[in-house]
């Protein structure tokens, strides 16, 4: 061990040393909400997406950590009976649109391209802050797709698709380029379970509302606004956040949200996706739902943080410490070992012995070729090729003689005669 | 004449903004038919010494970074909606300075040594602002770029050693919704935030429900004579409520039960089951909460205490009711009144109809309502020009544009420029181009259009931009027309809903003389052919069926070959066949 290695050592140590206490942590929550349906009939699919924005803004998300994408304007359509509002229930309690909203990406800005660059931050120059995913690898994001699917894809805007396997590439390049921590990824589309079945990299949970060859239906309409307001997949789940995790003090897992799952209620079959996830079905079911709905809120309290550090750091010094000396002790047997090996070298030729071979233990990587090998090689090649150039003259030499016999069919004759008229 | 002066009169606050750095005030004007114009107007200002070293004060931050960091130095933004109705309403609010085409507007003058510098800066603008304001505005690229030459004039005092290097660049987004995301960053840039004072009125509920709106935002530099130069912005939203529907509740009108119809009893065929309902009464009661959702909520601090946030332009006979906390001050025009407010509360102005009056005298004309008298409304001032622009034509090919130009005045000649920009889809004739004069057909036509500006559009490049300075007679009307070829565009080219058709931009007419003023027609929407989306997907499986069919043909005729019947080997020859092959094996096991 050299001298700089060792005065890395202590960086190195800090980095492997602080984690454990902020691994499972993160530092932000993110939301990327997408609706994906233009035109006034997808009305729910608005609903859907705003319906999600305002839980997680109720938790805590601001704006600036939302990317919210429609397609459509449906608060001032003018279909609608009631402007700048978007309800997702026909009691028409709750405004969705309110008073305060940002959208960063709407109208024809919502495509498939848009979405994917969003999601890797392939952005030009004068993109503005407002309108990218500046997130790093301490961000839990949660990912909330709604529209018109398929098996393996959503369309977006009646226009386009992306792919199950486009959505599983992006992934794996955010992940590549640490640009998240953990995902949860919700769909609610027909055939929602095979969007995100492609997926392959870590850190991933998905849900989604139906399985292959199953629509997604949607819950009920609003014959004021005169069309269906939301879908069931949804609506459950909006039932599930308003009613168990009121704010962010809620201990309620997402293991608890996927068993409040029902067939009877959202009439198809929802799926999760767990075996992305270290740790499996269970670390993923025990994820609080407010690590991903909710912002996080670390409160760090002075004293008990540097007293925390303070131990901290007298614990790392002490291992420095040891390693140190541990290192020192390591460099001083290597030396012996390497005086008491030349001396042996030494005694070695004195007696005649060949001395003892020291890199033994190298992988070889490639076999050399030896020179009476290589000639036996080169035997054997030409024997097999002129064995096999012989098999071939002996068939065409008895051939004709076969042919003679009347032992071929019909119709190999006729391949026959066809090639030979064809040739010239 | 006199209307508009007094409504000009209210302007002159301008000068005194210099010495509040913030000024606020709702100008709130009763139109016929039910209608009511409602302007805010938001100014603040800033010490250019200030801005530059991004001391910001009730200047908005987040706007003057993005102005920095793009060299704007002048700018000029707006979000629109409806149609203003100019023969019921009259002139625009400010004289139409701050209204913009249906959509999204954007113009700015921009401090660049050259073209390519000027285009990147608008770059970086359109895309801030795209997502300081949450519009597309981004999408203002080359094709929807123009660089007015006649239209436009900067506002604002800039110093003569710059003027040559600013470059005015002008973009519209005809097909932009305007909704509530819209608003949310608009209220942001108050210094009051929408929480307190005149803004608290400024709900997106009322906003978006109005028949016309138009939000703006200006941004340009001010010299006074005695002074600094300041930067200042100013954030105007003009709206016309329909005070019958805001009063409505929130839900679905039903048909109200005959016997509360007003039926015109006039009509000739009036009777017990036929009823022609009358028109709305023009003066109903209002009030600031109903027209607005909500009372005022109190007053914004930062505002010069001597400047009343609420103005109403009705006759001094009319009674105005307000809740307490309000003070009121007739002005000395006899035509408007003003308001001012105790710094916390909630506040309320009603006027009640004119009929209801405290006289308790009820006025003849009630039943006839479609009329209204002096004394219920000001009227406003006719505008200097008429304008409304329409599609003409028909199938899929070419098209034409009219445009009706009306000069109302019986004395008076106006001067004005024609601006249109349009997309490079939309394939002009210049040759077309005329101007007649109605009811001169076939008779000798004045000259009306003085000069052209005209700049062709490449495609999918750059737009077609078109200017014409001209002048209309008193008292006369003017069809401009002009001749289009619609391009077929490429399959990609086509937006989502190709089949809804494509926005033309507003055009812009901008009066020189008898003075200046604005006026924007509606946007069209033109059909371009459109094909059948579904055509890839037959291609696909049309040619796979050729390719299919040519190959199989050609992979037969390549290894079969094809012989008559009577060429083939018959039935016999293979039994003789057979026999031989049989006798040369029983010879050859008999060799055995």
């Amino acid at each position: 061990m050299r001298i700089g290695d060792l005065l890395r050592l202590p960086v190195l140590l800090a980095a492997a040393a602080l984690p454990p206490t902020s691994l499972a942590e993160h530092t932000s929550n993110w939301a990327v909400l997408v609706g994906t349906s233009r035109f006034w009939f997808n009305y729910r699919h608005m609903s859907n997406v705003l319906s999600i924005y305002r839980t997680v803004k109720r938790l805590g998300i601001p704006d600036s950590q939302i990317i919210l994408m429609l397609p459509d304007d449906m608060a001032c359509n003018p279909r609608n009976a009631f402007p700048g509002t978007v309800y997702s229930n026909s009691d028409r309690a709750v405004d969705l649109y309110g008073d305060n909203i940002e959208v960063d990406y709407r109208g024809y800005e919502v495509t498939v391209e848009n979405f994917i660059r969003l999601l890797t931050d392939r952005v030009g120059a004068e993109m503005p802050r407002s309108k990218r995913l500046l997130t790093d690898d301490r961000s839990n994001i949660l990912i909330y797709m709604t529209g018109h699917g398929g098996n393996e894809f959503l369309k977006f805007q009646d226009a386009e698709e992306i792919g199950a396997f486009d959505l599983a590439d992006a992934f794996e390049q955010m992940w590549e380029k640490k640009r998240y921590h953990e995902i949860l990824f919700m769909i609610d589309t027909c055939q929602a379970n095979t969007m995100y079945s492609k997926l392959y990299s870590p850190n991933i949970i998905a849900t989604g509302s139906s399985k292959l060859d199953q629509s997604s239906y949607s819950h009920h309409a609003d014959q004021d606004v005169g069309v269906a307001v939301i879908d069931r997949f949804t609506y459950y789940n909006l039932e599930f956040l308003e009613n168990q995790v009121q704010d962010m003090s809620s201990k309620k897992t997402l293991g608890e949200l996927f068993d409040s799952y029902d067939y009877e209620k959202i009439h198809s079959n929802p799926g999760v996706r767990y075996d992305l996830f270290p740790g499996g079905e269970e670390a993923a079911r025990s994820r609080r739902i407010t690590d991903f709905f909710g912002n996080v809120q670390n409160v760090e309290v002075d004293r008990v943080k540097s007293l925390a550090l303070d131990e901290e750091l007298l614990e790392l010094s002490r291992t420095i410490a040891a390693l140190r000396r541990k290192a020192d002790e390591e460099d001083a047997a290597a030396a012996e070992a390497e005086a008491a090996l030349r001396n042996a070298t030494v005694a070695a030729a004195n007696e005649g012995r060949p001395p003892p071979r020291t890199e033994m233990r190298r992988v070889q990587l490639a076999k050399p070729l030896t020179e009476e090998n290589w000639w036996t090689r080169k035997i054997v090649g030409a024997t097999a090729l002129a064995g096999c150039a012989a098999l071939w003259l002996l068939g065409s030499y008895f051939e004709p003689g076969r042919k003679r016999d009347g032992l071929v069919g019909r119709s190999k004759e006729a391949v026959v005669d066809g090639t030979a008229k064809s040739g010239p | 004449m006199r209307h508009l002066l007094a409504f000009i009169c209210l302007l002159p606050l301008v000068s005194w903004v210099t010495a509040a750095d913030y000024y606020e005030q709702l100008n709130l004007r009763p139109l016929p038919l039910s209608a009511l114009l409602a302007s805010f107007n938001f100014r603040s200002n800033t010490s250019f010494y200030d801005f530059e070293s991004h001391n910001f004060r009730y200047f908005p931050r987040s706007l003057g970074q993005i102005l920095q960091h793009a060299g704007t130095r002048e700018l000029h933004l707006r979000f629109s909606l409806g149609r203003w109705d100019a023969e019921s309403w009259g002139t625009r609010p400010w004289e139409g300075q701050r209204e913009g085409g249906t959509g999204v507007e954007l113009w700015a003058w921009l401090e660049s040594e050259s073209d390519e510098e000027a285009d990147e800066k608008w770059l970086i603008l359109t895309n801030a602002l795209s997502g300081l304001f949450c519009a597309s505005l981004n999408f203002v690229d080359g094709t929807r770029t123009t660089r007015p030459v006649m239209s436009f004039q900067p506002e604002g005092d800039h110093p003569t050693s710059s003027i040559p290097n600013l470059r005015l660049l002008h973009g519209v987004l005809p097909k932009e919704v305007v909704c509530t995301e819209n608003l949310t960053p608009f209220l942001k840039l108050l210094p009051c935030k929408g929480k307190v004072g005149v803004s608290t009125l400024l709900d997106g509920h009322k906003l978006f429900d109005s028949a016309y709106q138009s939000m703006a935002i200006d941004v340009k530099p001010i010299c006074p004579e005695d002074g600094d130069c300041v930067l200042e912005i100013e954030q105007t939203i003009d709206m016309v409520l329909d005070i019958e529907r805001s009063q409505r509740p929130q839900e679905i009108p039903r048909p109200p039960p005959s016997r509360d119809l007003k039926c015109d009893t006039s009509k000739p065929y009036h009777a017990p089951n036929t009823c022609f309902p009358l028109g709305y009464n023009a003066s109903q009661e209002w009030s600031l909460s109903q027209v607005f959702g909500h009372p005022m909520k109190g007053t914004c601090p930062l505002t010069d205490p001597e400047i009343p946030p609420v103005c109403i332009q009705v006759p001094h006979s009319r009674s105005v009711y307000t809740s307490a906390g309000v003070h009121q001050m007739k002005n000395a025009d006899g035509r408007s009144r003003c308001f001012t407010f105790d710094s916390e509360g909630d506040f309320d102005i009603i006027l009640p109809a004119p009929d209801a009056d405290d006289t308790g005298e009820i006025i003849a004309n009630t039943t006839t309502t479609m009329t209204t008298t002096d004394d219920e409304l000001i009227k406003s001032p006719t505008p200097l020009i008429y304008a409304e622009r329409s599609l003409m034509g028909h199938g899929q090919e070419r098209g034409g544009v009219q445009t009706i130009l009306t000069n109302p005045s019986q004395d008076t000649e106006v001067e004005f420029i024609y601006m249109e920009s349009l997309p490079w889809f939309m394939r002009v004739y210049l040759h077309t181009l005329n101007a007649r004069l109605e009811g001169s057909r076939g008779k000798a036509q004045p000259a009306m259009i003085e000069d052209i500006y005209y700049r062709p559009a490449v495609d999918r490049a750059r737009g077609t931009q078109l200017e014409l300075r001209m002048r209309i007679p008193p008292a006369s009307t003017v069809f401009l027309t002009y001749d289009f070829e619609k391009t077929i565009l490429r399959y990609t080219e086509y937006p989502p809903d190709a089949n809804r058709g494509f926005d033309v931009a507003a055009a812009v007419i901008t009066t020189v003389r008898p003075r200046v003023q604005s006026v924007r027609t509606t946007t069209l929407l033109l059909n371009l052919p459109v094909p059948d989306f579904s055509m890839p997907y037959n291609v696909i499986i049309f040619t796979s069926t050729a390719i299919a069919l040519a190959f199989g043909g050609m992979y037969n005729i390549l290894v079969r070959r094809l012989v008559a019947a009577d060429e083939a080997p018959s039935r016999l020859a293979r039994a003789k066949l057979g026999k031989l092959i049989e006798k040369f094996r029983s010879r050859k096991s008999t060799r055995k």
